[in-house]
């Protein structure tokens, strides 16, 4: 977005381009001629100095256009080395005419004018001079040709064009002859178009950018390395134009009314007159009222309109003309004269010229530049003021302590505080493609707000569920993470989400279990920490351990307490709340609360047991070979003899406690298979979301059976 | 005036805290100054242009987090930055030190080509002064990167320390901007000047 950025500035600059802008005086004479491949030595002077005088002046800049510099023939239109030699006589006579080598007082004299640009294309030649002290202030000089005749791309019809930038202005000089034929008023229409559309000048983007800068052109040029026509401050477009006097007025009319001076009649009916009242040619330019009769077609060498027998008789016409187009300012240029020179009069068309005042641009630099600044600071404000901004009514989200099977949400409030919609959304952090950690959820994880609309709440939820609990009894993880908040075009808040685990028996392994005798709240979950708490490391090593963890044996007798013959034992659900509070009286140490029923301890007996990080039986004892009446026996001692001891001592009493429950199963309701089952599920949790092989699912009937033979028989 | 294009640039701020990243950035963009500049938890995003004799550089300035916990973040920032401002507080040694570790990160994980400028913040605090102007200049040498002391509060060297640094910066590197979409002139711009 930086180019509109940049295009609304030069357009502001363009705006205030007379603040940094100092206008001069200066003058321009144009003249054109179409010499019908004639070049007898015969004086310019009168046409291109001879109006000098009269004025006071000598132009700061001289361009003389030519047509038919060489006969318009296929040979010529074709190969141009004869428009070469005769662009270096008319350029090297013009030269000569503009710095005598002598003033009128005969002292020798240092040239007033320097060439500095000249463009040809076959008969067309454009020469561009300037007075020698101007000469450090033309800057981007170029040239362009365009052919628009045979074919619509041979130069026997066409346009030569240079331009420059003098002092700051840009002056755009275009030479051109257009159609032939009086009634081809449409074939010149479409020239001139071509002319004006296909004329481009290579002059660099850097320059262009200057020249916009400048207020010179329009802002949508930027980019471009070149410029049109179009792209100037002042344009002059002379030549043999080829427009006649209307059909309705027959030739001999328009012959007699030429020859005796009467212009009157004949200017309404000038073709180009009527073209650009009727907006077909031509447009935006100006031209100066015709006071001097036609200039085509002359007799040779002769002031008579050609009318001799063996030729063609043609309607005098003014077909060389000087028009011009002032986009800076149409005050900035003035005519003085336009005219026709009597001499030379070798061709069959007159010399035409005009002496102009011309206001050009002179650009302070310094001023231009001091605006630019107060222009960008001025965006750089707003571009500050208009970034979104929110308020957070905390960055700190302090969980405090978090338990095991809980979720706590905390909410945030967003408010919009800044002048401008505010897209908020969370985003992941760099090289993450997750937003936060997986023990926390934030809704909505993106919203907008427009500028003083009510709070948006967004609530995170942090949940301990075993998986956690687990990695963090591991030391893999803590409950700690950030959260980055982005508003769409503007700044990251960072809000800090954190909380201490208050630990738990669930989600822990046996093996650890059984070394802490005092509850496992106290026990720190940090290492160093643990350490610390133990000064004494016998004091947790195994050889100390306790036989089977001290949760699972207050648990068990609280249930032999509730008594086990209690209807659908192990299969009525229990109630949450007396499920966590049994589960904070294991963690705590602190004692049960009655009256929890005996469905609730079941059911965090059965709850602890899957919680376990290791199970109790791992998958990788299942049996491998099937299990019948002939291998079961051996199969189950086999089993017994490779459990861990501590996973062996909580099985021998799990399988102890269940034969009792069995015991009442008149009154309970259980039978063996039901509890060797529930026993198989507890022991050994089948992993969630995960479709087990066949042949796990195989070996795991086999567990089974193993199960509900040690339950049956005494082989424990 | 050869080349006035507007050049864009990412510009991050790095440095322990409190040693005054915000206050400059506040300094240099809006020509403010508060004594108890609120902590930036995040990252701050504001934008400034300079004008250089030959061309206009347009810094996209991204003002980052300085506390401790937030440093694992900083990547996210420094990546893709032509331009970092490294900031330490003069009267604070560790933040020299600190100073000095964003530096090595950022050589080691930056962009290869990035402009690094060292600004001793604070240095109105004189007589507190605790890090020699000498011993960083010679490290900011031996690392061929710029060094200026600043002060956030009394403006001074703030904007030199940003010119200097988009001075240095290169303008023949392709845009990193790119266009959404391509811009053509309306079809009834008649190019009038004036």
């Amino acid at each position: 977005m930086a180019k509109i950025r940049d295009a609304w500035v030069y357009k502001q600059v363009r705006e205030r381009v007379r603040e940094f802008t100092e206008y001069k005086q200066s003058s321009i004479f144009v003249g054109t001629w179409n010499v019908n491949a004639k070049g007898k030595e015969e004086s310019l002077h009168e046409w291109i100095c001879g109006d000098w005088h009269r004025h006071n002046l000598q132009p700061d800049i001289v361009a003389v256009g030519f047509q038919e510099i060489v006969d318009l023939n296929a040979v010529n239109v074709a190969v141009g080395n004869k428009t070469e030699q005769r662009t270096q006589y008319w350029s090297d006579q013009l030269l000569q005419t503009l710095n005598p080598s002598h003033n009128q007082q005969g002292q020798p004299q240092e040239p007033q004018y320097a060439l500095v640009m000249q463009r040809s294309l076959v008969g067309l030649l454009v020469c561009l001079f300037v007075k020698v002290q101007h000469r450090q202030r033309c800057k981007a000089v170029a040239s362009d040709s365009v052919g628009v005749g045979v074919m619509g791309m041979m130069g026997n019809k066409g346009g030569v064009s240079v331009r420059l930038q003098f002092y700051d202005s840009t002056i755009c000089f275009v030479c051109c002859h257009l159609a032939a034929h009086r009634e081809n008023i449409a074939g010149r229409n479409a020239d001139y178009l071509n002319v004006y559309q296909k004329t481009s000048f290579e002059i660099g983007e850097d320059i262009v950018r200057e020249t916009i800068r400048n207020g010179s052109m329009s802002q949508w040029a930027l980019g471009s390395a070149s410029v049109s026509i179009a792209d100037h401050d002042v344009i002059f477009w002379l030549g043999d134009l080829n427009y006649r006097i209307d059909e309705s007025m027959p030739t001999e009319k328009v012959l007699e009314l030429a020859v005796s001076n009467r212009l009157d009649p004949l200017r309404p009916l000038d073709q180009l007159n009527i073209e650009r009242r009727e907006g077909r040619s031509f447009q935006g330019f100006e031209e100066g009222a015709l006071n001097f009769v036609p200039t085509y077609k002359y007799q040779p060498g002769t002031d008579i309109y050609e009318q001799r027998p063996e030729k063609k008789l043609r309607a005098p016409a003014w077909c060389d003309r000087i028009l011009w187009m002032a986009q800076s300012d149409p005050q900035h240029v003035q005519q003085l004269t336009y005219n026709r020179s009597e001499t030379p009069n070798c061709s069959d068309h007159k010399p035409v010229y005009s002496t102009m005042r011309v206001t050009v641009k002179d650009v302070i630099l310094e001023r231009r530049e001091a605006i630019y600044k107060e222009l960008l600071s001025l965006l750089d404000r707003f571009e500050n003021q208009s970034l979104p901004m929110v308020g957070l009514d905390t960055v700190e989200l302090d969980f405090g302590p978090v338990r095991y099977d809980q979720s706590v949400t905390l909410p945030i409030q967003v408010t919009n505080t800044g002048n401008v919609c505010a897209q908020f959304r969370f985003v992941p952090k760099l090289d993450e493609n997750y937003l936060c950690k997986s023990w926390m959820t934030v809704t909505p994880t993106y919203g907008m707000l427009i500028p003083g609309e009510a709070a948006a709440i967004i609530n995170v939820t942090v949940t301990i569920d075993n998986k956690t609990a687990q990695l963090l009894n591991g030391g893999r993880e803590v409950v700690d993470d950030i959260l980055i908040l982005r508003l769409e075009n503007g700044r990251d808040y960072y809000i800090t989400v954190k909380g201490t685990y208050a630990r738990s028996c669930f989600g822990m392994s046996l093996d650890e279990l059984v070394l802490y005798k005092d509850p496992i709240r106290t026990i720190p979950l940090d290492a160093i920490e643990r350490a610390v708490h133990f000064p004494n490391e016998s004091e947790i090593s195994p050889s100390n351990a306790l036989c089977i963890p001290k949760e699972l044996w207050r648990i068990v007798d609280a249930i032999y307490e509730k008594g086990l013959q209690n209807h659908e034992l192990f299969s009525a659900p229990g109630n949450p709340v007396e499920v966590s509070q049994i589960r904070e009286a294991l963690d705590t140490g602190s004692p049960f609360t009655s009256p929890s029923s005996a469905h609730s301890y079941v059911e965090c007996f059965t709850k602890f047991l899957r919680s376990l990080s290791t199970p109790v039986i791992p998958s990788n004892l299942f049996p491998i070979v099937e299990i019948n009446s002939e291998n079961i026996q051996s199969m189950s001692r086999k089993f017994l003899e490779v459990l861990s001891p501590v996973h062996y001592n909580v099985l021998v009493y799990i399988m102890s406690f269940f034969r009792e429950v069995l015991l009442y199963k008149e009154s309970n309701g259980l039978t063996a298979a039901k509890v060797a089952r529930i026993c198989c599920t507890c022991c050994s949790p089948s992993p969630a979301n995960v479709i087990m092989e066949s042949s796990m699912v195989q070996r795991r009937a086999g567990m089974h059976l193993i199960l509900l033979h040690l339950l049956e028989t005494n082989s424990i | 005036m050869s080349s006035s294009r507007v050049h864009h640039f990412k510009l991050v701020l790095l440095g322990d805290t409190a040693v005054g990243k915000s206050c400059l950035v506040v300094r240099f963009v809006r020509d403010e100054f508060f004594e108890f500049q609120e902590p930036t938890i995040g990252a701050a995003f504001l934008t400034q242009t300079v004008q250089l004799d030959e061309s206009t550089v347009k810094f996209e300035i991204w003002d980052t987090a300085g506390q401790e916990r937030y440093r694992s973040l900083a990547p996210m920032y420094y990546r893709g930055a032509a331009a970092a401002i490294i900031v330490y507080d003069i009267t604070n040694p560790d933040s020299f030190t600190g100073a000095k570790s964003w530096v090595k990160e950022l050589q080691r994980r930056g962009d290869p080509n990035v402009v690094i400028a060292l600004a001793g913040n604070k240095a109105d605090l004189e007589s507190r002064r605790k890090v020699e102007f000498e011993e960083a200049q010679s490290y900011a040498e031996e690392n061929g990167i710029l060094h200026l002391e600043t002060s956030a509060k009394n403006a001074n060297n703030v904007k030199a320390l940003f010119v200097e640094l988009a001075k240095k910066l290169p303008k023949n590197a392709p845009q990193p901007e790119r266009e959404a979409f391509p811009l053509a002139a309306p079809q009834n711009d008649n190019r009038n000047c004036c």
